[in-house]
């Protein structure tokens, strides 16, 4: 039994290979995990992974983790991979695709990688604001007062927003609610600021093929924008939130 | 003795010629007790936020020692916010005194702008030379030093950047300096333990200074600084203006690119990390380098001092990952 452990910003995720190649997936508000069942123990986070999986037998040098908390916590017992590096790697087993541009956007991050005969040659990631990421989505929909779900539905008619902040762009918002657009209008303008924010990294690494993953990969209105201004297919994996973990987990059974 | 801030590198040979020292204000910044307090100082006086903290830091820095009532500003080759740190000191009863490299590297309007430096600290071409020879005698201690770092992996990437960058100023003490290069290159080990991944590291020197540190830990080492290294005037030049005209920092990008693909392809680098800060009008021409760069290139984007923050570092692990 391997295991995968991507530790993000929102929630963590959890991958667990069986010997039958059948995985198992969990996923963890990351605030309660740390709370609830993390311990720091010598520097390094610990946690019963077995008992909190109800995995028994599975052993802490079989567990690979990854994920923006990887920089500040150290899970026990376990190896750390670069986050980019789990993500290509569970993409590639995902989609069976070999040469592709990786898009991964998560509740901070947003990460492009160009893929090339299965390896990574190139990437750029976000880097001092998270402006395009799942957590200005969830700030924009609890400013609509819709779900995540009613925005990610809207790509027509998109309002134009410019502000440059996520924060400042909750006021534009606001704004433009009070000039009369509809929700439908607004949630379109949310949606294709993402796409604003990512078009220069995807420019920069393009292929004929968009493997997007990570939470914000669920948001059909973003990939229809994609897929249509890019002119590129947009293949979006069964658990795309799951694709860091899943790679996570292979690197553990691979070695 | 009197003593001459700089806001960067400018011909020092004059700076000594008048018996004066010169002090980069850069590395007195960074290496301070407290930079960060410096560029919050700065704020609180009214520099925005959104400017360079380079910048903000040399300001404070000058205000809070009381010895250093003269400065050499550089105003072409350098950023325009050397302007507004230029007028800021001056109102706070600094006196600066502009030098600028010419753009195009025009070598009579360059030796122009050293015989009003010359003229301004009441020096000749006579001592100056003698300067030139006394600090060549130091910077070739530092050239063996850079030559043992990616020839013969003897030196560290943060001791290559440290004693290069250190040769701006000369630590006011050229002497003293280059007897602490001997002791180093003295006490020098065995080669290092081969890191695997080469690095060269282009742009101005990092704000942060726990880079070089982090990358030999995940098994990557920096075997070429860029900037550091044209501090150290490695030329062969017997004229001062062709030195200072063939010294790249302060000229266009494609002059720079000139000497970064020879020393890339010289030190066998596996992938470049291009430093830029905040703000900083050189992030614009990073589009350039990565289109004239043909190995990976890393951008790294630096504001405050003096850590690596936990972003950069998920980026530097998957760039020496990447490489390996």
């Amino acid at each position: 039994m391997w295991c995968g452990v991507d530790l993000g910003s929102r929630n963590v995720k959890v991958a667990l290979l069986r010997e039958d190649n059948k995985f198992s997936f969990y996923v963890f508000d990351t605030i309660r995990f740390y709370r609830e069942w993390g311990r720091m123990k010598e520097g390094c986070l610990t946690v019963d992974l077995p008992g909190l999986l109800q995995a028994e037998g599975l052993k802490a040098e079989n567990t690979v983790s990854t994920g923006y908390g990887r920089q500040t916590i150290k899970l026990k017992g376990a190896r750390n991979i670069p986050e980019i590096r789990a993500h290509v790697s569970g993409a590639i087993y995902s989609t069976g695709l070999q040469d592709f541009t990786l898009l991964d956007l998560g509740g901070q991050d947003s990460k492009v990688a160009l893929v090339r005969g299965g390896r990574m040659v190139d990437f750029q990631t976000n880097d001092k604001c998270a402006a395009s990421t799942g957590r200005y989505l969830e700030n924009m929909a609890s400013v609509l007062d819709i779900t995540m779900d009613e925005l990610s539905k809207h790509y027509e008619n998109p309002v134009d927003l410019v502000a440059t902040c996520a924060i400042f762009g909750e006021t534009e918002l606001v704004g433009k609610i009070v000039e009369g657009y509809s929700v439908e209008s607004l949630a379109a303008g949310v949606n294709y600021t993402i796409y604003k924010r990512v078009l220069p990294l995807l420019a920069n690494l393009k292929s004929d093929k968009i493997v997007f993953t990570g939470g914000v990969a669920r948001n059909q209105a973003l990939r229809h924008i994609i897929g249509e201004k890019l002119g590129v297919e947009v293949v979006v994996p069964e658990k795309p939130a799951f694709v860091g973990a899943i790679g996570c987990s292979l690197t553990a059974k691979g070695g | 003795m009197t003593k001459v801030g700089m806001t960067t590198t400018i011909p020092v040979e004059i700076i000594y010629a008048a018996g004066l020292i010169p002090v980069d204000l850069n590395n007195v910044f960074i290496t301070g007790d407290n930079p960060q307090g410096l560029v919050e100082d700065a704020e609180l006086a009214g520099y925005p936020r959104n400017v360079c903290a380079w910048i903000k830091g040399l300001y404070s820095t000058v205000l809070n020692r009381d010895d250093i009532n003269i400065l050499v500003a550089v105003t072409q080759g350098d950023c325009s916010n050397t302007h507004a740190l230029m007028e800021t000191l001056e109102l706070a009863g600094i006196k600066v005194i502009p030098f600028a490299f010419p753009f195009d590297r025009d070598q009579d309007l360059l030796k122009l702008q050293l015989e009003k430096l010359m003229k301004y600290f009441n020096v000749g071409w006579k001592e100056v030379y003698e300067q030139k020879e006394r600090l060549d005698r130091v910077r070739a201690k530092v050239w063996k030093l850079d030559e043992l770092s990616w020839s013969e992996n003897r030196v560290s990437g943060w001791y290559n950047h440290l004693f290069q960058v250190s040769c701006s100023d000369f630590e006011g003490d050229p002497e003293g300096f280059g007897a602490r290069v001997d002791e180093f290159l003295d006490n020098l080990g065995e080669p290092l333990e081969n890191s695997g991944v080469r690095l060269g590291y282009i742009g101005v020197p990092p704000i942060m200074d726990d880079l070089y540190d982090y990358l030999e830990e995940k098994g990557a080492r920096v075997v070429y600084n860029e900037v550091q290294r044209q501090f150290t005037m490695p030329f062969g030049t017997g004229d001062i203006v062709e030195q200072y005209r063939r010294y790249s920092y302060p000229y266009g990008i494609f002059y720079r690119l000139r000497d970064i693909k020879e020393e890339c392809r010289k030190r066998r680098i596996d992938g470049l990390i291009h430093y830029a800060q905040s703000f900083c009008y050189r992030q614009i021409e990073d589009l350039i380098i990565r289109q004239k760069v043909d190995i990976p290139v890393l951008t790294v984007e630096g504001d405050k001092p003096n850590r690596l923050d936990a972003r950069t570092k998920m980026r530097l692990d998957a760039f020496v990952d990447m490489l390996r």
